[in-house]
């Protein structure tokens, strides 16, 4: 598994980024746009022993991104509640194909297909295998750990997710034209970085400051 | 040598090229393209070389119809898919085993005529719709290193030369690698191995129709080869029809059955001998089929049980007066113990009916024997993901085969590993 950076799990137990100012301030938000140049990959591996034409899919979009702090406040580690989240499995793709959840998320794997699938990851810390299930029924995996978690099928090779797992809050998945929002974001100075399945190497990343009035900070990215 | 450590080496190359090398198989205009690496290690199955002391008796248990051990075998394979529309595609695979040539696997159009109804047609060398592992061989969804005997084992009959009697053909039970003249004083000159009940390492060529309901699926063909002798070119003017229908009542659990018959001889024998004996037969190979799967949770439990009956001319005494069966089956399991590790289990079984001979088998002439002698193969073994497109396995595999045999090893005991990567 691909670790995160190793600042926000530190960060857990300093009880906070050092460039907090101020608790009673006002929070801010932090707004923008992510432009990444990757077309949709094709899904179809050549299956040269089938006897007949697979089932038509789009391929998996990579223009979706996820925007994080890589510092956050102690209260972003403070959370009690066990959040759900879902990840389908629907003609043969994971929907959606990219997650970002935060640690100790159940996260549910129901099987939207006609046919079985097989829902595993080798992620140092979050390995799981749920076995092969069939239609209507569900499947949930607890991530407990940060880091990447790459889910694929056992079954169908085409099929692959991505699970972000994060230890505190602030993080957003862009929407369709690659915007985000992270809200309510203390006063202070703070890393913003962008993760995309495309990017080799240094992910992008932006310092940005939220003043002790608050108010909405616009942070663009651009992904090649 | 040299062979196997280039491989080697070449398979430790694309296991350490970064997955993002083959995260896009797609080239664009519709082409993807995809292929697999294996590697496999293990002791050797044929005879020893000329000035051996002491060597032990070849056993052949694990050699195909390329001569190669399926237990040592280095095999590359690339395939691509040109998909133009959605109801048109052209499919490749090129493969090559030990890296000594390359060979057509698959190359055919797929046409789905209507777009909402799963019918579709496929021609040129296709895979075979008889029986199930078949298209199951040479792909990442096999968890032993071992083919199953009813695909792989070689029998002691060739369509392109054979015995002239019973006595012919019980000399040669158990030494399918290498049969022919004087033995088989009929047809091709040169010594060459038999056949499987049914070749994994070649697909026919030819016409397909598949229906894939969702209850029950179809699918029949018509090719110039058999199930034993797939073929490019045509041998014997003759067509092998074949076809499987499955059943699928509950997701996880699939029944099938599958039949076929084709002309086996070449039309050099059949000419010859129908001219002789002023007859018109027809020398074919019939198969029959039965195949089961049913997987749940961590398991997978396959089965496949095939009969092929293949008709010979009469030609000298003692006479083989009746048609030839070869029935041989499988049962294998798959357990997933975790993402990383499965264990996996094979029982195979190969039978033949029996016919009478005069002065063979050499040991006990005289009375009714197997025509080949029985083999039976017990495979286990398990693997690792260690990563997700690189799987190590290793099996350790038993054979015997059921006497009376001579010149041959009647049982022998493997271990094998392998590295497959896939993209």
């Amino acid at each position: 598994m691909r670790r995160l950076p190793w600042v926000i799990i530190v960060m857990a137990f300093l009880g906070g980024p050092l460039a907090l100012r101020s608790e009673s301030a006002a929070n801010g938000s932090i707004r923008g746009r992510v432009d990444v140049r990757a077309e949709r990959t094709a899904n179809a591996r050549p299956d040269t022993s089938g006897l007949g034409m697979a089932a038509s899919r789009e391929g998996t979009d990579r223009r979706r991104s996820v925007v994080y702090l890589e510092s956050a406040p102690q209260s972003a580690f403070e959370t009690r509640e066990q959040p759900r989240a879902r990840m389908d499995q629907r003609n043969e793709q994971f929907v959606p194909h990219l997650l970002a959840i935060t640690a100790g998320t159940w996260v549910d794997f129901p099987n939207d297909d006609r046919t079985y699938h097989s829902v595993f990851s080798l992620s140092k810390f979050n390995s799981f295998d749920l076995g092969r299930y069939a239609a209507g029924r569900t499947k949930s995996i607890r991530f407990q750990n940060p880091g990447i978690v790459r889910v694929f099928c056992d079954i169908h090779p085409n099929m692959s997710a991505f699970i972000l797992v994060f230890a505190h809050r602030y993080f957003a998945v862009t929407d369709e034209d690659g915007r985000y929002r992270l809200d309510n974001v203390p006063p202070g100075t703070y890393t913003v970085t962008v993760w995309n399945e495309t990017v080799r190497g240094d992910l992008p990343a932006r310092i940005v400051t939220i003043g002790d009035n608050g108010g909405e900070v616009d942070a663009d990215f651009k992904v090649q | 040598m040299r062979t196997c450590r280039r491989s080697f080496a070449l398979l430790l190359l694309l296991a350490a090229t970064p997955a993002a090398a083959f995260a896009q198989v797609s080239l664009g205009g519709g082409v993807t393209v995809g292929g697999e690496v294996t590697a496999t290690f293990g002791a050797r199955d044929e005879a020893a070389p000329a000035g051996t002391v002491n060597p032990e008796k070849p056993a052949y248990f694990n050699y195909t119809d390329y001569a190669h051990n399926a237990l040592r075998m280095f095999r590359v394979s690339f395939s691509g898919m040109w998909q133009p529309a959605s109801q048109f595609a052209f499919l490749v695979e090129l493969r090559s085993e030990n890296l000594d040539r390359v060979t057509p696997y698959a190359m055919y159009a797929r046409v789905r005529p209507w777009k909402k109804l799963p019918l579709d047609f496929q021609a040129g060398r296709i895979p075979s719709v008889f029986g199930a592992y078949v298209r199951r061989y040479g792909t990442s969804d096999n968890p032993l290193i071992g083919v199953p005997l009813v695909y792989q084992y070689l029998t002691s009959l060739r369509p392109d030369a054979i015995p002239a009697s019973a006595d012919g053909l019980l000399f040669y039970r158990g030494l399918g690698w290498q049969v022919g003249p004087p033995i088989y004083p009929v047809g091709d000159k040169t010594q060459k191995p038999g056949v499987p009940l049914m070749t994994a390492y070649q697909w026919d060529t030819g016409v397909q129709g598949h229906f894939g309901g969702r209850l029950v699926q179809g699918a029949v063909a018509i090719t110039s080869g058999t199930l034993a002798n797939p073929r490019v070119d045509d041998d014997n003017d003759g067509r092998q029809w074949s076809g499987r229908v499955s059943f699928t009542p509950v997701v996880g659990l699939v029944l099938a059955a599958s039949a076929s018959q084709g002309e086996f001889l070449t039309r050099q024998i059949t000419d010859t001998y129908n001219a002789l004996l002023n007859q018109d037969n027809h020398y074919t190979q019939r198969g029959l089929g039965l195949d089961a799967e049913y997987s749940r949770g961590y398991w997978i439990v396959r089965g496949e049980l095939i009969d092929s009956r293949w008709n010979l001319p009469k030609i000298n005494n003692p006479p083989i007066d009746r048609p030839l069966h070869a029935t041989g089956g499988f049962v294998e399991g798959t357990y997933r113990l975790s993402p990383r590790y499965y264990v996996a289990g094979r029982a195979d079984r190969l039978t033949f009916t029996r016919i009478l001979g005069k002065s063979q088998p050499a040991s006990a002439p005289g009375t009714w024997t197997p025509w080949d002698a029985p083999v039976n193969r017990v495979e286990l073994g398990g693997g690792v993901k260690l990563t997700r497109r690189l799987t190590g396995r290793g099996v350790l595999q038993y054979n015997w085969r059921e006497g009376p045999v001579q010149f041959i090893a009647t049982k022998k005991f493997y271990s094998s590993a392998q590295l497959a990567f896939w993209f």
